[in-house]
């Protein structure tokens, strides 16, 4: 597959505290380039058998979204906010081009229509037009069937897609952009830092790729690679320097974690030192 | 009376704990206490030998944070997953040559060779730790405890493998169990047990 680019800095479109990713080149870019592989949360409701592997749009946890503006190559767009902006701020000729833009997609998809069903009946009146003549002349409904069938080509025949009494069809635009220009890069807005954001950037520094830890009770699974190819290497858990954490749950998450072949991570700033310090936990098996 | 003979015996552990215990203490008499009980477990029931209490930094010198344990396990307690490829790797190609020429018998030595001395961190269930407390503990130790029995020397030839430090953070619970969790200072890649 050839590799894709995506200039930088790309949007990174918030919606309702989520940061959403529409463009799957730019969902591909980021996983190649930026180890950032985020969730995948697009499905199709009404065809639930095909959702064992989501599509996009992809989500991107805000630490994630955060990195990737600290690092200059995304930016973020507050999406409702920017959608009301751009609609009230269209011209009258903004709206009118975009409007007959829909029209002309609408009657484009009317006609389309149109022929497939015109094809389609076509092709059925062909089928009945044979079946009938390939029946021997000894049947008893010889003679009706014959005179069906040269009735059904004849009509076949005389039937030509007049385009000009098509409807255009009502078409619902799927994308923002356009009609609305893409907003320029800010950043002004920055996806807020949770206490674990220093542990997050940190293993990500050291190239680990960072999935959501959920599934197995923690705040991030950690990848030595692409989560593809390889099996993860910790449950990461990140604290402030001075956190209390309580025994209990550092035996527990050991346990957890060699159970399932990983170790058990803690990690977090000291601020004094300004440096990122982790601890791995693994039962001593005795 | 009668009373006074109704009181049990005391038990190995109370035994061990008055024997040595010391009225002054550098730290709470109650973390000496939880090393002894630690160094008593063990002692007795993991069959580790060589131990010793530490209270003072073998680095800077300083008082340690609380009392740490040193001592020797009756196996290899951790064996890092890139040094156990290479030492089954080097089982195989032994075993082959064993094949060629089985005059020789095969020593039955374990595959991961001699036990290592370890650091161990006595802790109760209901403390509650943070990070800083854990750096503390390892800023204070050394990648490898010194053997002193087996002399100074016995440290500079040791495992090459082992460049980070780490300890054997041993759990007291009130019921007096004992669990063991190794901990690393930094990015240790997990045992593929």
């Amino acid at each position: 597959m050839a590799d894709i680019t995506v200039a930088e800095p790309f949007p990174i479109f918030a919606v309702a505290n989520k940061y959403i990713l529409y463009d799957i080149n730019t969902v591909t870019y980021i996983r190649r380039v930026h180890h950032i592989c985020g969730v995948l949360i697009g499905n199709i409701p009404q065809a639930a058998q095909q959702n064992v592997f989501s599509g996009i749009p992809l989500e991107l946890i805000p630490e994630e979204a955060r990195l990737l503006v600290e690092r200059g190559s995304a930016y973020i767009v507050d999406d409702v906010a920017s959608h009301r902006r751009g609609l009230t701020d269209l011209s009258a000729a903004e709206r009118i081009a975009f409007v007959s833009v829909l029209e002309k997609q609408g009657l484009e998809a009317a006609l389309a229509q149109k022929r497939k069903a015109d094809k389609k009946r076509e092709k059925h009146f062909e089928k009945a037009g044979g079946k009938a003549r390939k029946r021997g002349p000894d049947r008893e409904d010889t003679e009706l069937e014959s005179a069906s069938a040269s009735y059904a080509v004849s009509r076949a025949a005389s039937v030509v897609p007049n385009d000009s009494d098509v409807q255009p069809l009502c078409i619902t635009p799927t994308t923002s952009y356009p009609p609305l220009s893409a907003p320029k890069p800010t950043t002004a807005l920055l996806p807020p830092a949770s206490p674990s954001y220093d542990l997050f950037a940190h293993l990500h520094s050291k190239d680990y790729f960072l999935s959501p830890g959920l599934r197995f009770g923690c705040q991030y699974l950690a990848y030595p690679g692409d989560p593809l190819r390889f099996h993860s290497h910790f449950l990461a858990n990140g604290v402030a320097w001075d956190q209390e954490i309580s025994l209990l749950n550092i035996v527990a998450g050991g346990r957890l974690g060699t159970g399932v072949k990983k170790g058990y991570l803690v990690g977090g700033k000291d601020d004094s030192r300004d440096e990122v310090r982790v601890f791995c936990f693994e039962w001593a098996a005795m | 009376m009668a009373l006074a003979s109704d009181v049990p015996t005391p038990s190995a552990l109370e035994s061990t704990l008055r024997a040595q215990s010391q009225t002054r203490t550098l730290h709470d008499v109650r973390l000496h206490h939880l090393a002894l009980q630690v160094l008593h477990n063990l002692q007795h029931q993991h069959r580790w030998t060589r131990l010793t209490t530490h209270t003072f930094s073998p680095l800077t010198g300083a008082p340690l944070p609380r009392p740490l344990i040193s001592g020797l396990p009756p196996a290899r307690l951790y064996v890092h997953p890139d040094e156990q490829i290479e030492l089954l790797k080097v089982e195989a190609e032994r075993k082959r040559k064993g094949e060629e020429d089985r005059a020789d018998g095969g020593g039955k030595e374990d595959v991961f060779g001699a036990p290592e001395r370890e650091w161990v961190l006595p802790t109760h269930l209901m403390e509650k730790w943070s990070l800083r407390q854990f750096a503390e503990v390892f800023d204070a130790i050394t990648v490898a405890p010194l053997d002193e029995e087996a002399g100074e020397g016995r440290e500079l030839k040791g495992n090459k493998w082992r460049t980070t430090k780490r300890v054997v953070m041993a759990t007291v619970q009130d019921d007096s169990t004992v669990v063991y969790y190794l901990v690393h200072n930094g990015i240790v890649k997990p045992r593929q047990n």
